[in-house]
């Protein structure tokens, strides 16, 4: 593969190079860099969350668009193509929810765009309990319990979280969990609408 | 060398300030020694606008012709200013951009003037004190202001001749301030009650870095409030001759004295007092801090939420600080409020009224130079923004409290067989329906190879820049077909406007406007008519005979309208359509909602968030077809 030439002096770069070791110019981002490499991780599920923060904000303080105000048309331009996509990759990092959707897109399994739907009667039969339980506990304005509905449902997200966690371990889980991770994301989604309105609920019973 | 300047653009007042070669930020002097100049700008019928205490000094004499509060009214459309924000002001609403009628009807200026007149002053003001014109500047914005609220800011910049390197959100200007006072870390609120507006954001400091993690906030709710109320009382109890409909001159005296008797009873427990007003009336008024607390209190209970709601998003329980922000954050009661919900004494070691002017003058100069090794701002934006559906429900791009500049991209197809164009409405806020939120522009996608419905793919790209202003872009991926705006919000200016005015020839522009504008609203009663018929079709079944009638009757109505020449007599009939179709609107809500919720969407939800098309079987996932 050729490698990238700097646009200001033209120097041989390493892909991937933030700054031209020369001119010192700022580098437009490479086709091939994901949300990962961005932040110079591996592309694994499991990461530790304090070092990916310190990542984002050494990088943000190098390609932040104030670090541009002044500098030519081009690399303020960069630098806001630079610093948009940091902030989308660290967006999508820091979540494991996104996390875990964008490893399975780049494992290109796209369990979701051959139509395949997660039959999961057990789960909607139980979730439909849950609806019952919170729409009870609103219409009656009770804090205590909408909070205990929002810790509860909360509980069942770590708990997905570290399945989904377990299913990344598995030296295969591309070719052999795709749809049951993608299944615990579905779920997942319903808690975090518990959650949410269930502390929403809370906040306005309280008043 | 020209030095960069901060402007806190404030609803009651404004400030400039600058950093000194000490390297500590100053705010500078102003109109004769003040550091605070009035926002208030009065127009004599020949001559140069006056700005500032002057002006504030007519205001009681020439009421309409002196605007005070006019950030109140920027980035704000026709129909779109709240009747209590009217006041006394007469407006123009014929046009794309409101204006504020004065002198007696013989002129009329935008918001964006009005404010351009006050950032001008400050602007000399800064030449003054620092010996030559000044370099780029920073303008502070409530952190809750939308995009076109922020377009808005920006042109009054420009239009006052004054390089905008950035703007900043006024609670992340404070904690630039008091952060690099005191080198902190850890978690911080910014509670900001200014005249008009009401902003709380939470930051994490840490090594220099602000980071925002959450904002919420009113940009109606204010110190201004609180001197209505108070006026209200004062004048049902002392005001001579008894008048219940006074004119717009005594009542702007009445809420002067108000404010007055408001900020003495800070420092004591009763205050009395007796003032003319003009047209030969007076007003006595005694007034306790009890009945004042008694006044307020709603006003201030309204901040609850807004604080409640950003420690939410924002993932905090505790926070490490409370920053008070606005001069009306030094009434005891908000005190006692804020260390109440904060359950700590609030920071109040910089003057609430500098605190903004401060920060941004960091920046500003911050930005001058490149930026600084040591501090960085990571801001958010604060409304989610999306595009309109299929039933004119919202499907958010970016979500609120995003971190600035970012993108976001999803794919839609064509609803249609055959379907050719495809009509990108793009709006903020956090509404479900794209008619609750505010509507920025709106677009065609023009040029879609005719297809089956739903084989079509348009791939739809926001992206947000560091002064939190949105630019959308559309492709269609089977020929690449591209369309790129910068959204200007439909009710903010136009460059061309922008230029016009900067040789101060409105007046042409004046048909142009109104032909725009009936061009405008021809396509929304299109895009109504034609997303109702589509709606019939789909969930036709949802109606009774007699509800079908006379939503039928009203478009007829409105296809009439639209055959004419009147915009006003479209956009009317489009408000009939609207509330005779509302009930219609929120059943085939609440039946894609009960769809969803019976698993229906579960597949799409994986799929949002790949960031894969929807599924070509699945209507509600379709943006409205153009008409083909």
């Amino acid at each position: 593969m050729r490698h990238p030439t700097c646009w200001s002096c033209e120097l041989e770069l390493e892909s991937g190079t933030l700054f031209c070791p020369r001119c010192r110019k700022i580098q437009p981002v490479a086709r091939t860099e994901d949300y990962f490499s961005l932040l110079g991780l591996q592309r694994e599920f499991a990461l530790d969350r304090a070092d990916l923060e310190r990542r984002f904000r050494e990088l943000s303080r190098v390609l932040h668009p104030d670090r541009f105000a002044r500098a030519e048309p081009r690399e303020r331009r960069l630098s806001l193509e630079r610093a948009t996509r940091l902030n989308d990759a660290f967006r999508y990092l820091k979540d494991w929810r996104l996390r875990a959707a964008y490893l399975l897109k780049l494992a290109g399994t796209d369990v979701f765009s051959e139509g395949r739907t997660f039959a999961d009667p057990e789960f909607l039969e139980e979730q439909l309990e849950w609806r019952e339980a919170l729409a009870l506990a609103l219409s009656d304005g009770d804090v205590e319990a909408l909070r205990r509905i929002a810790r509860a449902a909360r509980a069942r997200l770590e708990g997905i979280e570290a399945e989904v966690g377990g299913m990344f371990e598995d030296d295969h889980w591309f070719s052999e969990l795709p749809v049951e991770i993608a299944r615990r994301l579905s779920r997942a989604r319903y808690y975090d609408n518990i959650v949410a309105d269930a502390e929403r609920g809370a906040a306005a019973a309280g008043h | 060398m020209p030095r960069a300047i901060g402007i806190d653009l404030g609803t009651t007042n404004s400030l400039v300030a600058h950093v000194d070669e000490r390297n500590r930020p100053q705010v500078l002097e102003v109109d004769g020694g003040s550091r605070l100049l009035p926002s208030a700008v009065y127009y004599d019928a020949g001559g140069d606008p006056e700005v500032g205490a002057g002006a504030k000094r007519r205001a009681p004499e020439r009421p309409l012709d002196t605007i005070l509060s006019v950030k109140r009214f920027m980035g704000r459309g026709p129909g779109d200013i709240r009747p209590e924000d009217r006041g006394i002001y007469r407006f123009d609403e014929a046009g794309a951009v409101v204006k504020l009628v004065l002198n007696g009807g013989t002129r009329a200026v935008t918001p964006i003037e009005v404010s351009a007149e006050i950032l001008r002053v400050l602007k000399r003001s800064a030449a003054e004190a620092l010996g030559g014109a000044p370099g780029g500047c920073v303008i502070t914005v409530p952190a809750y202001f939308d995009d076109a609220q922020r377009q808005a800011t920006k042109d009054a910049g420009r239009l006052a001749g004054l390089e905008v390197l950035r703007l900043l959100n006024e609670p992340t200007a404070a904690a630039l301030a008091y952060g690099l006072d005191k080198r902190s870390r850890g978690v911080f609120a910014v509670y900001d009650l200014g005249g008009g507006t009401f902003d709380v954001s939470i930051l994490r400091l840490d090594g220099g870095v602000f980071e925002v993690l959450s904002t919420v906030g009113d940009t109606h709710l204010g110190g201004d409030d609180f001197d209505r109320l108070v006026a209200r009382k004062l004048m049902q109890e002392g005001l001579t001759p008894v008048n219940d409909a006074p004119s717009p001159a005594v009542l702007r005296g009445a809420v002067a004295a108000a404010q007055k008797i408001r900020e003495e009873l800070t420092a004591h427990e009763v205050v009395e007092a007796d003032v003319e007003l003009p047209e030969g009336h007076r007003l006595r008024a005694r007034l306790t801090r009890a009945e004042l607390e008694a006044l307020i209190q709603p006003v201030v209970d309204r901040t609850t939420g807004p604080c409640e709601s950003a420690l939410r998003d924002a993932n905090v329980v505790k926070v490490d600080g409370v920053v008070l922000v606005g001069g009306a954050t030094r009434t005891p009661l908000v005190r006692r409020h804020v260390r109440r919900l904060f359950g700590q004494e609030p920071l109040t070691d910089l003057d609430p009224d500098t605190v903004v002017a401060l920060g941004a003058a960091v920046q500003a100069d911050a930005l001058d130079r490149g930026g600084r090794e040591d501090v960085l701002l990571l801001d958010v934006i604060p409304l989610s923004l999306g595009v309109e559906m299929m039933g004119g429900v919202v499907e958010k791009i970016i979500m609120r409290n995003s971190t600035i500049p970012a993108s976001a991209t999803q794919q839609f197809t064509t609803y249609a067989d055959g379907q050719t164009g495809m009509v990108v409405h793009v709006v903020q806020g956090e509404r479900e329906l794209a008619r609750d939120c505010r509507s920025l522009a709106r677009f065609t996608l023009k040029g879609i190879p005719p297809m089956p419905a739903g084989i079509a793919r348009v791939e739809i790209t926001y992206a947000v820049d560091a002064d939190g202003i949105l630019q959308v872009s559309a492709r269609e991926l089977t020929t690449g077909i591209e369309q790129k705006i910068q959204v200007k919000p439909t009710y903010g200016l136009t460059e061309e406007e922008v230029e016009q005015m900067l040789v101060e020839s409105i007046e042409h522009a004046e048909e142009d406007v109104t032909q725009r504008f009936l061009v405008e609203w021809r396509v929304e009663g299109d895009r109504i008519l034609g997303s109702l018929e589509s709606a019939f079709g789909l969930d036709g079944g949802l109606l009774s005979d007699a509800e079908r009638a006379a939503i039928d009757e009203r478009m007829r109505g409105l296809r009439d309208a639209m055959a004419g020449t009147d915009y006003l007599a479209i956009k009317a009939w489009i408000e009939s359509v609207d509330a005779a179709s509302k009930a219609f609107a929120e059943r085939r809500m609440d039946k894609h909602i009960r769809q969803a919720m019976a698993g229906h969407r579960v597949q799409e939800f994986a799929e949002s968030i790949v960031e894969h098309p929807r599924a070509t079987g699945s209507k509600d996932g379709d943006l409205e077809d153009e008409g083909t």
